[in-house]
């Protein structure tokens, strides 16, 4: 089999993955955002209320050649439609390469939007190059007799070499490949890492620092709780000897087994109490059998957590009480 | 002229009558929580010096270094702004009414009046809603008058002939903006698009319920707020100290003479947050905090700088990717939209809208 026309076979599949690869990311990006508005990207170029009806356009073509270049590529449908099919994706590849250009050059803050919310970088020449290399790939398609089954053994070697070539090609000229590694090793540091004061509370009433002072406690309701970079304050109504005291728990914020600290204020002076050894209520059997179902080991710890800290505090701190653990728990 | 009153829900724990009351108990609990390891109870802070002195329980806290220096204003320190309504004035003298009675300030001979433009403080009239800035050192001289002094920053939700509605926010009111044809073109060089969805941020008279917009406060955003650019990832440590710009809003309904500020980035459980996509929008991701934490803000063209306590959240802010230009370019963001008396304490200028300004976390 020739070279050239191995070549040529190899660019249906590639492109036809493309066109639905892109399409698939522009559905997910408008579906998690619920506003076709959110595939904004090259629809920048036009004016405020023909985005929409664009992005809308956009997203159906690419579908449409996608599965009309799989449609057309064997036996099934030949001759006009199947050179229709390829010259409209050469076409979409040729416009939006000039489309890159001018939104290049008009509004070089805004990505291609090509992949979704992966394309937010601006336009680069990486991405210009990629969207004219595949208009070159769907214009050598045109005119290629129906593919032929795929090779088997040895036979197979070459259009598979070619298509993984490609493919290595297309990814070095793709800047979404690097956003998507990212995101992939991507930790949330914990000042801005959104956790739900419910699961703040519940990791919170698995503790063993709740254990200890629940009995103390008077109601399950916090009269107070904010939060402040990594840590939830939560503040509980009390009474201790007949006296209205104030709990106050902090919690790291994290998925699994939070560092949590504790202190006992005095609600009518605020003065800080010392612990009664009465109120500590040691845990129960059946407490720590679910606590070890309810709270397996992390498997992913943040590199901004802090570490258990087992030990006592060790006097005044000179970094943020926020980004430190002096004297947590972790149950 | 539409309803400004629709779609007023102030969301929880912001700004409201207990806000004080609950910054100083806060501090005093985080204190009692991080307190060092031998400071025994009797070493407990006492609530009475914590909101008011501040330097005590921080270093009970924990904070960074430079919170031995950083503690909240005093009037003794930083310009004080009064507020009020002037009921008589003369070349040397201002005599303004405000809730307490009436207080007669003396004028320095530069002293400089602002009603729409720069004027002479004798032609300030009685009956006109003015921001004094006391002079440092003397308490009883003014040397700078603002009078009938508005701004409106938010999102354009409708326009009609007779002007713009704009949303300020969940927490704020509905404001209806006028703009004369006389501002008409500055304003629209820096605002192309006074469009609903679109951002607006303009300084101007305060005439009744409405503002006259006469000075553009920054350039419109080329996007519409439900098309925000979304923000960079951010790997590691957020930084202890942001830059960006430092604007102003009106009291309100709160207290004229509060020194605070509005943080853009509260923890979204209380509800602050605008934008219609999921999680908060913005340009820039600003770590979380509440009501109540504290915030060292510098002004970077005057080198003045204070601690200030968050007192309610800055919603609309988050949604600019604006720079300041008061002196040199700032980064990008708003990062703190401290109210009247905090921004003149700080040095800034209200008819210039913002100042470059650097914030760290923790005072």
């Amino acid at each position: 089999m020739l070279l050239s026309v191995v070549v040529r076979e190899v660019q249906i599949p590639l492109l036809a993955s493309l066109l639905l690869g892109s399409c698939a990311t522009k559905l997910v990006h408008v579906l998690r955002d619920r506003s076709i508005d959110a595939a904004a990207g090259a629809t920048a170029l036009f004016s405020v209320h023909l985005r929409r009806p664009v992005a809308i356009v956009m997203c159906t073509t690419e579908c449409a050649l996608g599965i009309g270049l799989i449609l057309t590529a064997g036996r099934i449908v030949r001759g006009a439609p199947t050179n229709a099919v390829r010259l409209g994706t050469a076409l979409l590849f040729l416009i939006a390469t000039c489309a890159l250009i001018e939104l290049r050059a008009t509004r070089p803050d805004v990505g291609c939007g090509c992949f979704g919310d992966f394309s937010t970088a601006p336009v680069s020449g990486r991405a210009l190059a990629r969207s004219a290399f595949l208009a070159i790939a769907a214009l050598i398609t045109i005119g290629l007799p129906p593919l032929q089954p795929p090779h088997r053994g040895v036979a197979a070697i070459l259009p598979l070499g070619i298509f993984a070539a490609e493919l290595a090609l297309v990814a070095a000229l793709s800047p979404e490949i690097g956003e998507g590694l990212v995101r992939l090793g991507y930790s949330e540091p914990c000042e801005l890492r959104t956790v739900p004061a419910e699961q703040t509370v519940a990791a919170l009433h698995r503790s063993s620092h709740w254990r200890r002072h629940a009995a103390i406690i008077t109601s399950d309701k916090p009269a107070d709780m904010w939060r402040e970079l990594c840590w939830r304050y939560v503040v509980y109504p009390g009474e201790l000897h007949g006296r209205p005291v104030e709990l106050v728990f902090a919690v790291f914020l994290r998925q699994h087994r939070p560092a949590i600290q504790a202190a006992l204020v005095d609600a009518a002076t605020g003065n800080v109490l010392p612990w009664q050894p009465g109120s500590v209520r040691p845990a129960s059997q059946a407490d720590r059998v679910r606590r070890l179902v309810r709270s397996p080991a992390p498997v992913f710890s943040a590199p901004t957590d802090p570490g258990p800290g087992p030990g006592p505090p060790a006097g005044p701190a000179s970094a943020g009480a926020d980004r430190q653990v002096r004297r947590s728990a972790v149950f | 002229m539409p309803d400004t009153r629709a779609d007023h829900a102030c969301c929880d724990r912001c700004a409201g009558g207990a806000t004080a009351a609950r910054i100083a108990r806060r501090r005093l609990l985080k204190a009692a929580v991080f307190r060092p390891a031998d400071a025994g109870a009797d070493a407990s802070p006492n609530p009475g010096t914590q909101a008011s002195a501040g330097a005590a329980d921080d270093d009970a806290a924990g904070l960074r270094p430079q919170s031995k220096r950083a503690r909240f204003a005093t009037s003794g320190e930083l310009p004080r702004a009064v507020t009020g309504t002037i009921i008589d004035v003369s070349p040397h003298f201002l005599v303004v009414g405000h809730g307490t009675g009436e207080e007669r300030f003396a004028l320095t001979p530069d002293a400089i009046a602002w009603r729409g433009g720069p004027l002479d403080p004798e032609a300030l009239r009685p009956g006109d809603q003015a921001v004094l800035r006391l002079h440092k050192r003397a308490r009883g001289v003014a040397d700078r008058i603002w009078a009938n002094i508005g701004r409106v920053t938010g999102t354009i939700v409708e326009r009609s002939g007779e002007g713009l509605l704009v949303d300020e926010g969940r927490t704020r009111k509905r404001q209806f903006v006028t703009i004369p044809p006389r501002a008409a073109g500055r304003i629209e060089v820096r605002f192309p698009s006074l469009e609903p969805g679109y951002l607006i941020d303009v300084i101007g008279l305060r005439r009744g319920g409405a503002l006259e917009g006469l000075i553009p406060a920054t350039s419109q955003p080329a996007y519409r707020v439900d098309q925000m650019p979304a923000p960079a990832l951010v790997s590691g440590h957020v930084p202890d100290a942001i830059s960006g710009s430092a604007t102003w809003h009106e009291p309100a309904d709160k207290p004229p003479g509060v020194l605070g500020v509005a943080y853009p980035a509260l923890d979204p459980e209380v509800g602050c947050a605008e934008g219609t996509g999921p999680g908060i929008p913005g340009s820039v991701r600003m770590p979380y905090l509440s009501i109540g934490s504290v915030l060292l803000v510098r002004n970077d063209c005057t080198g003045s700088s204070c601690a200030l306590p968050v007192t309610s959240c800055a919603a609309v802010g988050r949604l600019f990717n604006d720079r300041c230009v008061t002196c040199g370019t700032s980064p990008r963001s708003r990062v703190a939209d401290l109210t009247q008396a905090s921004f003149i304490a700080l040095g800034g200028e209200l008819e210039r809208g913002c100042f470059n300004a650097t914030i760290t976390i923790g005072g």
